[in-house]
């Protein structure tokens, strides 16, 4: 029997109702529609369906949509404003870290979390920082200058 | 990847979650962080009918400060035990395992009881928790009971609960002067890998001669649940410590174990490695006690 719940996704309110087996990641890419939010290994292992649940990065792979119930979510999606592109969004851009992109925003979302705690990482930080999320084309180096330079 | 079916239940209290633990008993099982049942239900491996979601339960996501005890409810974090300066300064070592685990994004979600209850022998949580004496309280409709963490593993997923019981807390007594823990964990990995080995060490010293009067050291990954080197406490106990004393006691802890072989590595190499962590965590525990 599907259950109803409230959550706030990118600043806008969402009431839907869904069936208990649904994971936050079906929830935002086939109820809501917005699919910058990939499925890789759906186990928690790549962090390809990262987002920020409450403010924290979590893979949305292993959160029940009924979980998110009251919780503020915020996608890639959520990142881009008016004024353009998020700064750490732009960095990825100008230092070639974006490559087929399907890592991109989970590994961007981990990243403004990380900045956000920690406004000057040191290469290790970032890399601890990002070790939930794997990419295969880059070998990292881009993604961790583009992390540096914000 | 589809999960299954089940019945979902959102209890506003423990009491409430014990009631439909006791109503379902086997056919239900906890949900708190999901970083492990979740996968499991994935991957075909449990299938429960009902799953109690924990997430209301706010006393049970606590920390609290008693003095010689530090009182840790179960659905605490294990983000939150890397960065909680409690656990930092007087139970460091569980620190170490809380940062050995996952990712930064498992961590979010991953909890101190759901590491425990999952009961998996490479677990980074369980070692260092024994090493300190750790006790664990289950919970259910019937009352409440608290079990030693060293007797509370029985094999890999499985554990002394009983299918309608709730583990609600976690005590672990604090270290005194004198006394001191280490972890370290080595995984083919930095992060998000599966433990070839993991060591937790504690050392108490005689106040008056600094011998050593007692030695807990937990062997992780090696066996179907967290071992006691027991032959290597024996080699400590009484003795003044140094360094030599210190590699023989990690010799003797090889015997302690039973690893097997996989793609991560050797039995044979995991039984070195059991000597090497078992040295080096026994440095960092004496560096502890006698700080």
């Amino acid at each position: 029997m599907k259950k109803l719940i409230q959550l706030t996704v990118n600043d806008r309110e969402v009431e839907i109702a869904v069936e208990p087996n649904m994971t936050l990641t079906d929830l935002i890419r086939y109820e809501i529609g917005l699919t910058g939010t990939k499925k890789g290994c759906e186990t928690g292992d790549c962090g390809a369906c990262t987002v920020l649940l409450n403010g924290l990065p979590v893979n949305s792979c292993l959160v029940l949509a009924v979980q998110a119930n009251g919780c503020t979510v915020e996608t890639i999606e959520g990142l881009e404003t008016e004024d353009g592109l998020h700064p750490v969004q732009d960095a990825f851009v100008e230092h070639g870290a974006i490559q087929c992109g399907f890592c991109s925003p989970g590994m961007i979302l981990s990243a403004k979390h990380l900045l956000d705690k920690n406004p000057n990482p040191d290469e290790s930080e970032i890399r601890a920082g990002i070790a939930g999320n794997l990419c295969r084309c880059t070998g990292y180096q881009k993604i961790i200058d583009a992390i540096k330079s914000v | 990847m589809l999960l299954p079916r089940f019945e979902f239940h959102e209890p506003a209290s423990i009491d409430e979650a014990c009631e439909i633990m006791a109503t379902y008993g086997p056919k239900a099982k906890v949900l708190a962080g999901g970083t492990d049942l979740m996968v499991n239900m994935k991957k075909k491996i449990l299938a429960p009918e009902n799953i109690v979601c924990l997430s209301k339960l706010d006393p049970m996501h606590s920390i609290e400060d008693k003095g010689d005890q530090i009182v840790i409810g179960g659905r605490y974090t294990v983000a939150e035990l890397t960065v909680d300066a409690l656990v930092e300064k007087k139970i460091g070592a569980l620190r170490s395992g809380a940062r050995a685990l996952g990712s930064p994004l498992v961590r979010n979600r991953a909890t101190i009881g759901g590491n425990i209850g999952s009961a998996r022998p490479a677990a980074d949580l369980p070692p260092s928790l024994i090493a300190y004496g750790a006790t664990v309280t289950l919970q259910s409709s019937k009352g409440k009971r608290d079990v030693l963490l060293g007797e509370f593993f029985k094999g890999p997923g499985f554990t002394e609960m009983r299918p309608e019981e709730i583990l609600t807390t976690i005590t672990v007594p604090v270290p005194s002067d004198g006394e001191g823990a280490g972890y370290i964990n080595l995984g083919v990995r930095k992060a998000q890998d599966c433990n070839v080995v993991n060591v937790a060490s504690f050392i108490a010293l005689d106040a008056a001669d600094g011998s050593i009067k007692d030695a807990r050291i937990v062997l992780g990954s090696v066996g179907p649940t967290p071992l006691r080197a027991s032959s290597a406490e024996d080699v400590l106990k009484g003795e003044k410590p140094d360094e030599a004393l210190f590699r023989k006691a990690g010799e003797a802890a090889r015997q302690d174990c039973t690893p097997i072989d996989d793609f991560r590595g050797l039995a044979s190499y995991r039984k070195a490695m059991v000597g090497v962590l078992t040295k080096r965590t026994l440095d960092i525990a004496f560096a502890q006690a006698t700080a």
